[in-house]
């Protein structure tokens, strides 16, 4: 087996949850234990309400395409294969857009790929620790 | 908001560059060092009169920082250096700073610089940093998002979709920026552009083109910051900073850039109205950046750029000049620091020297580049993280 060869995601103390969540095929954000707001990307204390306490919650696996691009020139060598690729920011159903989350989206031309499209996860086990969620048509 | 203590305090008295290349061919240290000891000339001033430097970057290994370049120019007294990592944001925060160090008394006379060889080294220093995926790059970088033009393009997409704006507009805007170019000497790219030679570019990243893009660039401009009453005595007429903002936050959307919530503080600080504004120098790395730029700075109403541009209102004798020395699209990319260079050019009594006419301005567009009288000059950097006024002394 090659090894695989993209850049993976340096974990901290903070994204290792979503990071694990994806492991179990789950998508994962915290939402504040006080004013009940989902947060992205994931830190310590909430951006609103300035609270501590917060939980990791299971996200709907569903979304629309807020924006995106289509990547044609591989500024990465081992991207080049996938020329050309659909980068694209997916704002997760039932979070008050408030969950903003950065991937792929496969499965249909790029031509095909709009703004408000809806999208649903695809979860790809890249290597045995890792797991990347990308998105396909709903 | 009344308006800023500085408002007309300093000055802008000296400005320099080296050539624009891809392959200096020297250390980055020897293009600071080149750019600075111009601008310091320029001003009329000698080396040891600096007593402030100030500059920033975006990924260090292909920047110039500050305390070797203080060294290297042998600078007995340095009171205050900053070296700041805000990136293309930081243009106008930069010379801000520096007026600031000025009118607060800590310096006297303070050298702003950006130098970089992005060309020859800029490529290499990113492919080994591809693997560094920690913070926020390990929500992109594993989805192949690399490039600028991946970071900005979903600014564009989501302006697209939102008000309509097209490919072909950004074809206009990249056409006129090149003709300015054609009329600078140090502008790395002069070949003539059409419409149709942009809209035939290989796509990049959608929705940006080849000629979307701008210039990587081995190159450094430098300028020296003094008081307004300094400024007055040196070789020069000072160009004045009438008022700036530097600083990030955030909007509703893609669409919009953070000029929405910098530029209202902008123009109050300086007292005056977008439609005072004579000359625009706008940070450019991507054709639709410049657009989103000119509507959050107030100067073009939301969602109406592309009219504005196809309309030619851009041009050298349109009515609002747009990054008249070609840009970082076509002149080069030293971070927008070089649109400093352009607007101190363009707003002194002699107007700009390295354009194609000689002795006085003939206003032909064929040769001549300098626009008729402006007074006012607005500038920003990435998405208004900073913004500035200059006006004509």
């Amino acid at each position: 087996m090659n090894a695989y060869a993209k850049p993976l995601p340096r974990t901290d103390v903070d994204t290792q949850p979503f990071w694990d969540g994806c492991k179990l095929h789950d998508l994962r954000a915290q939402r504040c234990s006080d004013c009940r707001r989902f947060r992205w990307p994931p830190q310590a204390f909430c951006p609103e309400c300035y609270s501590w306490k917060f939980e990791w919650t299971r996200l709907a696996q569903t979304g629309k395409v807020a924006t995106f691009v289509v990547v044609h020139y591989a500024a990465v060598a081992a991207f080049q294969p996938d020329l050309p690729y659909v980068v694209a920011h997916i704002v997760i159903d039932g979070t008050a857009g408030r969950v903003e989350i950065v991937s792929n989206v496969i499965g249909c031309p790029w031509q095909d790929v709009k703004v408000d499209m809806a999208v649903k996860a695809v979860f790809e086990d890249v290597t045995p620790d890792v797991t990347l969620a990308k998105f396909e048509p709903a | 908001m009344p308006e800023q203590a500085i408002k007309d305090k300093t000055a802008i008295a000296g400005i320099g560059w080296t050539a624009f290349t891809r392959g200096s061919g020297v250390r980055t240290l020897t293009l600071a060092a080149e750019a600075s000891l111009n601008a310091v000339a320029d001003a009329g001033l000698e080396v040891q009169h600096i007593d402030g430097i100030v500059s920033y970057f975006h990924k260090r290994p292909e920047s110039q920082e500050v305390r070797e370049l203080t060294q290297m120019l042998g600078i007995k007294n340095c009171n205050f250096q900053l070296y700041s990592d805000g990136g293309g944001g930081w243009n106008c925060a930069a010379v801000l700073s520096a007026a600031m160090l000025v009118h607060s008394g800590v310096c006297k006379n303070v050298l702003v610089f950006k130098a970089q060889n992005r060309y020859s080294e800029g490529r290499a220093a990113r492919a080994e940093r591809v693997h560094d995926v920690s913070g926020p790059d390990q929500f992109t970088m594993p989805f192949g998002q690399h490039h600028a033009a991946a970071q900005f393009g979903p600014h564009a997409t989501a302006h697209m979709a939102r008000y309509g704006t097209t490919s072909l507009d950004f074809a206009h805007l990249a056409v006129t920026e090149r003709s300015h170019a054609m009329l600078n000497q140090k502008a790395m790219m002069r070949k003539p552009m059409t419409v149709a030679d942009h809209q035939a570019s290989r796509w990049i990243i959608y929705p940006f083109r080849l000629f979307d893009c701008c210039q990587e660039t081995d190159g450094a401009v430098a300028l020296v910051v003094t008081s307004a009453e300094r400024a007055r005595d040196l070789k020069h007429a000072p160009v004045y900073i009438m008022a700036g903002v530097g600083g990030t936050s955030q909007t509703a959307g893609w669409w919009e850039t953070n000029g929405i919530n910098t530029a209202p503080q902008l123009y109050e600080g300086a007292g005056i109205a977008p439609r005072d504004v004579s000359i625009a120098e706008i940070y450019d790395p991507f054709t639709f950046m410049c657009m989103t730029h000119l509507e959050d700075l107030g100067v073009v109403p939301k969602g109406e750029i592309g009219p504005w541009i196809r309309a030619g209102n851009n041009r050298l004798d349109g009515s609002l000049p747009v990054n008249t020395h070609g840009g970082l699209l076509s002149e080069g990319h030293i971070a927008g620091l070089n649109h400093f260079i352009e607007a101190v050019q363009q707003l002194r009594p002699e107007g700009v020297v390295d354009d194609l006419c000689e002795g006085t301005h003939t206003y032909d567009r064929a040769t001549c580049r300098q626009v008729r009288d402006p007074q006012i000059a607005l500038l920003c950097g990435e998405c208004v993280d900073s913004a500035m006024l200059l006006r004509k002394a």
